[in-house]
């Protein structure tokens, strides 16, 4: 089934297009990257399917429904922009907003107590979010997206601000609700996450799509790069388009080679069998997301 | 999804009930009601002034003091009456002077008045027909106290006198617990002949009642002494100072004419008060939950959960719970002290409560106060969601208070004048002083079309208020750019350029 849905989804701010035409779908418990760079309608784009804004053209469906405050029972979302009540407590704070969700009070209580105790907070429960620290309040914040135990738990930019400790706690809850069978989408400019988290991404830049689909579909978009260590050079053997000297090992010397679009380190390899070419060293290098990311959004992108 | 409204109302009215300012001035009236009559007593001042005679004649003095007393007694005797006539209490002595309403008190009369025992002996014969609830009568003070001539000032000369006065009419303020004298009159031993002048020392202008007690009774000395020159004989003399005309006062008995229109008014302009202060209270402490929640970045988290107008009618739900908290706190204060203090404050109470007995009036009341509260706590709220800052929120605020607070205080005081006049009946039609003029109007009596008239322009206007500033609202929750100009909050009104 589909949790997400977006199609041919276009905003318009006055004259500006922030998001242009974009499509896809996310399936029921997956976990799902929404990439770009900043100003590339990620932002817009969630904003759309919690219908806080409402499209310009196109169709989101959300769990099967339209957009709605009919959802929040199933939603989960922590904005990108993050702030709670100063004078109300922790506990308090937690419960309002798994009432606002639909819960009732002695449920939204009881689960913002465990939320709490999990993320070790319990002795704060009734503390004000004003005495607790910036790391705490971070916590219970991601305690109030949550709550509810969101059959889709949408994030912005949820890594942004947040300590190691509590990017490690909030990758460890995103892995919990998955293991739950919740559906995650996160947007987020920080690869790193994004390639321990996420079964399938998007790529956004300008409102545009760029690229859907799994972490290796993704990888393949990029020329295979290989570490050879050779007596001759590379160049020349079939599938090679570039072979550059990086160093020398035992009287090797080493080279940086890079395939050509499609081309197959395999072949490469079956190749320089058959013609005797003597190799002390084949190694391939695995692509990082932030190369591809630098790769299909660009590099102005790349360094947002 | 409504429970997402009230649960919004809840939040805000909870988070402003636990401030302290919420507390303090929900209990500062019922302090004031309890403290307020303590207070008022300790700190009553007396208005009396002392005057200091200077008559070396020993002969002017004696019937200035005379005079003073005797006005005093008129005023006592004038009191007493109105007394008498509220409390039905003339049948106690019918043939007496006091019950004998609505003419001006000749000094035959004042004289027989105090011959007879005063304020203290008719106090004796009303109590005996006074209903047990009666307040007991209340002596009015003296306007006047003539204190006693010390012998260094009784005889020193103007110019001695000149030196000696100032200090004792404003003394020193090291000098404490002297009692100022307020006025010092000399009186030359041959005022009468026209050569010598009679001086007063103040501190201030001197009242025209003190001249004309001073005016009055040197001008009969001086005319008894012209008309013995002539040859009129003394007792002749005498008497012809005492021709003077009757005067017949017409006037509405107590609690009705303008009095009345007063009394009816005072509960009235007091809702109006009520409204007045606890809007602003109220609206001042939800335009900063709002800015906190747009400078906090929360509002996101609560659009995902609850729409727009979910939120904003929430908000406003909550508000006005709090000022009508606010207000049921204030009344049953004031109903507690009434009871408290039944005498008094019952029977002022009781001819101001009148206007609540039609029904129309009292739901009219109620009427114009909740509009008022949605009209003014919508302004409020639009201005919290346009600012970043409570600073930002001052410079929309300032203005729009000066436009609304201003004319109150002129309402008020036309209302009590004439609450009919042109310029009280313009304002009841200007939908953002409707409310306040139209309560301030209601207990002395609004023509039924008025009434109804007014109240649907203000339903009209309000309707059209949460429309046009619900727009704004709605775009500013988000917006990145706080203090938007008048232009951008018209572009926003007629709904463009938003999202």
């Amino acid at each position: 089934m589909t949790a997400l849905l977006l199609d041919h989804v276009t905003k318009d701010f006055g004259e500006k297009r922030a998001v242009d035409d974009l499509s896809f779908a996310v399936c029921d418990g997956e976990v799902f990257g929404f990439l770009g760079g900043n100003g590339a309608g990620k932002t817009t784009s969630l904003r759309m399917v919690l219908d806080i804004i409402r499209p310009t053209s196109g169709r989101i469906e959300i769990l099967g429904r339209a957009p709605g405050r009919e959802n929040s029972a199933d939603l989960g979302f922590l904005p990108e922009e993050r702030g709670l009540y100063r004078t109300m407590t922790a506990l308090d704070t937690i419960t309002y907003f798994g009432r606002l969700k639909g819960m009732t009070r002695n449920d939204a209580r009881a689960q913002g107590k465990s939320l709490l105790d999990r993320f070790g907070l319990g002795s704060s429960a009734n503390t004000k979010i004003e005495k607790l620290s910036k790391g705490m309040a971070q916590k219970v914040q991601l305690a109030t997206a949550v709550v509810n135990a969101p059959r889709l738990l949408i994030l912005d930019e949820p890594f942004s601000g947040l300590d190691p400790v509590n990017q490690g706690l909030l990758e460890d809850e995103i892995k919990r609700l998955s293991r739950e069978g919740s559906t995650i989408v996160f947007s987020t400019h920080v690869m790193q996450h994004a390639e321990r988290l996420c079964d399938r991404l998007l790529l956004l830049a300008d409102g545009r799509k760029k690229f859907e689909g799994t972490q290796d579909e993704a990888r393949a978009t990029l020329p295979a790069r290989l570490t050879l260590a050779a007596r001759e050079t590379p160049v020349g053997l079939p599938g090679v388009a570039s072979a550059a000297e990086a160093g020398n090992q035992d009287g090797w010397t080493l080279w940086d080679v890079r395939l050509e679009p499609g081309g197959d380190p395999g072949d490469l390899l079956q190749a320089c069998t058959e013609r005797g070419f003597g190799l002390r060293k084949f190694e391939q290098s695995r692509p990082s997301l932030h190369d591809v990311f630098i790769h299909i959004v660009g590099d102005a992108e790349g360094r947002a | 999804m409504n429970s997402a409204m009230f649960l919004v109302a809840a939040r805000e009215f909870r988070q402003i009930a636990a401030t302290r300012g919420f507390w303090i001035t929900l209990l500062i009236i019922p302090f004031a009601f309890a403290v307020g009559p303590v207070a008022g007593h300790l700190m009553q001042k007396s208005h009396t002034e002392k005057v200091m005679l200077i008559d070396p004649s020993r002969q002017a003095a004696a019937a200035v003091a005379d005079r003073i007393a005797l006005d005093h007694q008129r005023e006592v005797l004038q009191s007493l009456s109105r007394y008498s006539e509220s409390h039905d209490l003339d049948r106690a002595d019918p043939k007496a002077i006091w019950a004998n309403h609505d003419h001006y008190y000749s000094d035959y009369e004042v004289k027989a008045f105090v011959a007879a025992g005063g304020a203290k002996a008719a106090g004796r014969k009303m109590a005996r027909v006074a209903a047990p609830d009666t307040p007991p009568f209340q002596e009015p003070e003296a306007d006047y106290q003539i204190v006693p001539t010390p012998p260094v000032i009784a005889h020193s000369n103007p110019a001695e006198l000149d030196k000696i006065l100032p200090a004792l009419i404003n003394p020193p303020k090291k000098d404490h617990g002297a009692e100022p004298l307020d006025y010092a009159v000399y009186v030359p031993a041959d005022f009468a002949s026209g050569r010598a002048r009679v001086q007063i020392w103040s501190d201030g202008p001197v009242p025209g009642q003190l001249m004309g007690v001073l005016q009055d009774t040197l001008t009969r000395a001086m005319r008894l002494r012209f008309l013995e020159a002539q040859g009129v004989r003394p007792e002749m003399a005498d008497a012809a100072q005492l021709i003077a005309p009757m005067i017949e006062v017409n006037r509405p008995s107590p609690g009705k004419g303008h009095e009345q229109m007063i009394i009816r008014s005072i509960l009235p302009l007091l809702v109006s008060y009520l409204l007045l202060m606890s809007l602003m209270l109220s609206g001042s402490w939800m335009l900063q939950g709002t800015v906190e929640e747009r400078s906090n970045k929360l509002i996101e988290a609560v659009l995902a959960c609850v729409s727009p107008n979910q939120f904003m009618y929430g908000k406003l739900m909550g508000t006005i719970a709090v000022g009508l908290t606010m207000v049921a706190v204030w009344v049953v204060a004031a109903i507690v002290a009434a009871f408290a203090t039944q005498g008094m404050i019952a029977d002022f109470l009781r001819p101001a409560l009148e206007p609540l007995s039609h029904p129309s009036v009292a739901l009219a009341m109620i009427y114009y106060f909740l509009a008022g509260y949605l009209m003014i706590s919508m302004i409020f709220l639009t201005i919290g969601a346009m600012s970043d800052s409570f600073r930002d929120a001052q410079s929309y605020l300032s203005p729009v208070m000066l436009v609304i607070v201003m004319p109150y205080a002129i309402v008020a005081q036309a209302v009590l004048r004439d609450p009919n006049s042109l310029g009280v009946r313009i304002m009841s039609w200007i939908p953002i002083y409707t409310p306040f003029t139209m309560l301030a109007r209601l207990g002395a009596g609004v023509p039924m079309w008025e009434v109804v008239g007014c109240g649907a322009a203000l339903a009209a206007f309000v309707a059209v208020e949460v429309v046009l500033l619900g727009r704004v609202f709605r775009a500013s929750l988000l917006g990145a750019d706080s203090k938007p100009s008048l232009a951008r909050i018209g572009q926003l009104m007629r709904g463009r350029g938003a999202e």
